[in-house]
């Protein structure tokens, strides 16, 4: 089980998700996948993923302006 | 000498600017207010909040006692008189003690009216049942918080999805209660454009607000104790322990009226830029007085405290110098409102306002942010403009976002307020540094694409346009986002090819339809576009404002 920590602040077109998306497919199941974004849309975009491709969002936080969010793939 | 007299009816926000204005201008006058509420001076904006706790105790509201209207500036402040009568020849006023049912008269020199606006309630089955409030005197607000704090409320109804009612329901849910928001207008928030006031709505149901637009209240179920227990809808009944009835107000022009003082075609009374109506001496300001627009120059009625203090200053010095010493050319009918996080903010005419008038209108939908986008904390927003085709003039702007909204409006209608043009908007030279500002302020932005489209750069879609032309299949919608961002939401029917990959699947573009590109807010699309040109596509549209901007079902 390995943890990738993904470093998406300041992204915002296309944006964060693709990062995790790209992550997500070189990744195998039950690996962590830790991500730090700035991009506000991304905590609506990061729950419809998860919903839509059954990874589990483990956390997501917000502090300072930077949004922390914690995906465990399925 | 006889000193001479000002005699001001109404004592909130316009009424006591204009007593304090007059008296300090000349003190030399004698200034008398006869108020009908208990309260004077009261922040009528401020009580969703006190509903909510924000503000603590209802003194905070007041911003005047009537004594220290007395000590501190010598003007006297009679509270709990109700003016029945105006008699413009004799220069009287006559006037109910609420108290003691006693009548007296009392002669001016000037009269101000600031009678101001009240709350129709309409005269439906149950009406008079417990628990069902206005939200317009501070009373008001006490007891429907009294109630709340009670903790007697699990569920609440308000009628009217304006400015108040949207307060309302917010303060009421941060309580903990479930608010249902009834609205009998398709759309929530009047003086916003379809599209807008729809994106506001999805924030609120979001937030856990249930909104029933095109919804009529028929009447109020009430129990054995004659509490309040359900809102009769045409279909169903929504229970309720609470209903705040923010459906409305009408300027009180009663004794107005009588008196001979002219009403305008608003129903509110007539007033010239002095505040000054048909009758010499007598003013009127506040709510109770009608407005010019600034742009179309047609009377409008915006019963708003901004405006409300300002024409209360204005009779004040008008009266106090004896000259037209002030004046108030017109008013835009901005307005700003916080829901939450969300800010919203408009300006001038709304799209649909400006085709109605017969304007050749152009607009835009500009998603962007308040802050440099690399600097932690920034919030987008997304600006709508609306300016005249042939001109370039802006006509109006509404703005919405969870980030700072007050600004660009502000700037937006100085702007507007001087006749300027969308080009003059773009040169500005706006304040910048990253915790403020994007580099190209979202104002900026959205000024460029607007010239953009002017000069027939390119061609947009509204939102609203889209849903109506999917549905008679008009059109084919491209989104050239990348996979990922398309699986996570995009508009049911629309066809993926990220613009990266567009030339080599050009075959599953259709010929023979009207091509609608659309992306996160327009400029991938934008960037698209010469490429589809240059491939022989002919009529290619944008989507304003791009996926973030489009508050219809995606999936």
């Amino acid at each position: 089980m390995a943890e990738y920590l993904i470093n998406a602040r300041g992204l915002q077109c296309p944006g964060p998700i693709v990062q995790l998306f790209n992550q997500s497919k070189q990744c195998a199941e039950g690996d962590v996948i830790k991500i730090e974004v700035t991009d506000p849309g991304f905590k609506r975009d990061v729950q419809a993923w998860c919903k839509k491709t059954g990874n589990e969002l483990i956390d997501i936080t917000e502090k300072d302006g930077v949004i922390i969010a914690t995906i465990k793939k399925n | 000498m006889r000193k001479e007299r000002v005699v001001v009816i109404g004592g909130v926000a316009a009424g006591t600017k204009a007593a304090s204005k007059a008296k300090r201008e000349n003190p030399d006058l004698e200034v008398i207010v006869l108020a009908r509420d208990k309260d004077v001076s009261y922040a009528g904006c401020g009580l969703p909040y006190y509903i909510g706790s924000i503000i603590k105790d209802r003194k905070e509201l007041v911003v005047r006692e009537p004594e220290e209207f007395e000590r501190e500036q010598g003007i006297l402040v009679l509270t709990g008189r109700e003016v029945t009568r105006i008699d413009p020849t004799g220069k009287t006023v006559r006037f109910t003690e609420l108290n003691t049912g006693a009548c007296h008269e009392v002669s001016y020199d000037y009269l101000i009216l600031a009678t101001g606006a009240s709350p129709v309630l309409p005269p439906v089955e149950g009406i008079t049942l417990k628990n069902i409030y206005s939200v317009r005197t501070v009373d008001d607000a006490e007891a429907i918080r009294q109630l709340v704090d009670e903790g007697a409320v699990q569920k609440a109804v308000v009628v009217g999805a304006g400015f108040i009612g949207l307060e309302v329901a917010e303060n009421l849910t941060l309580k903990g209660i479930t608010v249902t928001v009834v609205e009998m207008a398709p759309t929530i928030l009047p003086g916003y454009d379809e599209e807008i006031a729809r994106y506001i709505q999805n924030y609120l149901v979001e937030k856990g607000v249930a909104i029933r637009t095109s919804t009529r209240v028929c009447g109020f179920t009430g129990n054995s104790e004659g509490k309040v227990q359900g809102v009769k809808l045409s279909q169903d009944v929504l229970p309720a322990q609470l209903v705040v009835w923010a459906g409305g107000v009408r300027p009180n022009t009663k004794i107005a009226k009588e008196a001979g003082i002219e009403l305008g075609p608003t129903g509110c009374i007539a007033v010239n830029e002095y505040m000054e109506t048909n009758i010499p001496g007598i003013y009127a300001v506040g709510d109770c007085a009608e407005n010019t627009h600034l742009l179309t120059q047609e009377p409008v009625w915006y019963p708003m405290g901004s405006t409300a203090n300002k024409t209360g200053r204005i009779a004040g010095l008008n009266v106090a110098h004896k000259t037209k010493a002030d004046f108030l050319p017109g008013v835009l009918g901005t307005s700003v409102i916080k829901l939450f996080e969300l800010q919203a903010a408009r300006t001038g005419l709304t799209e649909a306002q400006a085709t109605q008038k017969g304007y050749a209108v152009e607009t835009v939908l500009v998603p962007a942010n308040d802050k440099a986008h690399y600097y932690p904390g920034y919030r987008q927003i997304i600006t709508k403009l609306i300016a005249e085709k042939e001109t370039g003039k802006i006509l109006g702007a509404q703005i919405v976002g969870e980030g700072v909204v007050d600004k660009p409006i502000d700037i937006i209608v100085a702007m507007m307020s001087c006749g300027a043009t969308v080009e003059q908007l773009a040169r500005l030279d706006l304040a910048y540094a990253p915790p403020f500002s994007m580099a190209m302020s979202s104002t900026i932005l959205a000024a460029n694409v607007m010239l953009n489209k002017l000069q027939s750069k390119f061609t947009g879609m509204n939102p609203k346009d889209l849903v109506t032309a999917l549905e008679k299949e008009e059109i084919a919608v491209i989104d050239v986002r990348t996979e990922a961002e398309f699986f996570v939401k995009a508009i049911p029917g629309a066809l993926n090819i990220p613009f990266n990959q567009l030339t080599n699947r050009l075959d599953e573009i259709p010929r023979n339809k009207k091509i609608v590109l659309v992306c996160k807010v327009g400029k991938r699309a934008y960037l698209t576009l010469p490429t589809l040109k240059k491939l022989g596509f002919a009529d290619v549209a944008i989507l304003d404002g791009g996926i973030e901007a489009y508050p219809y079902t995606v999936e």
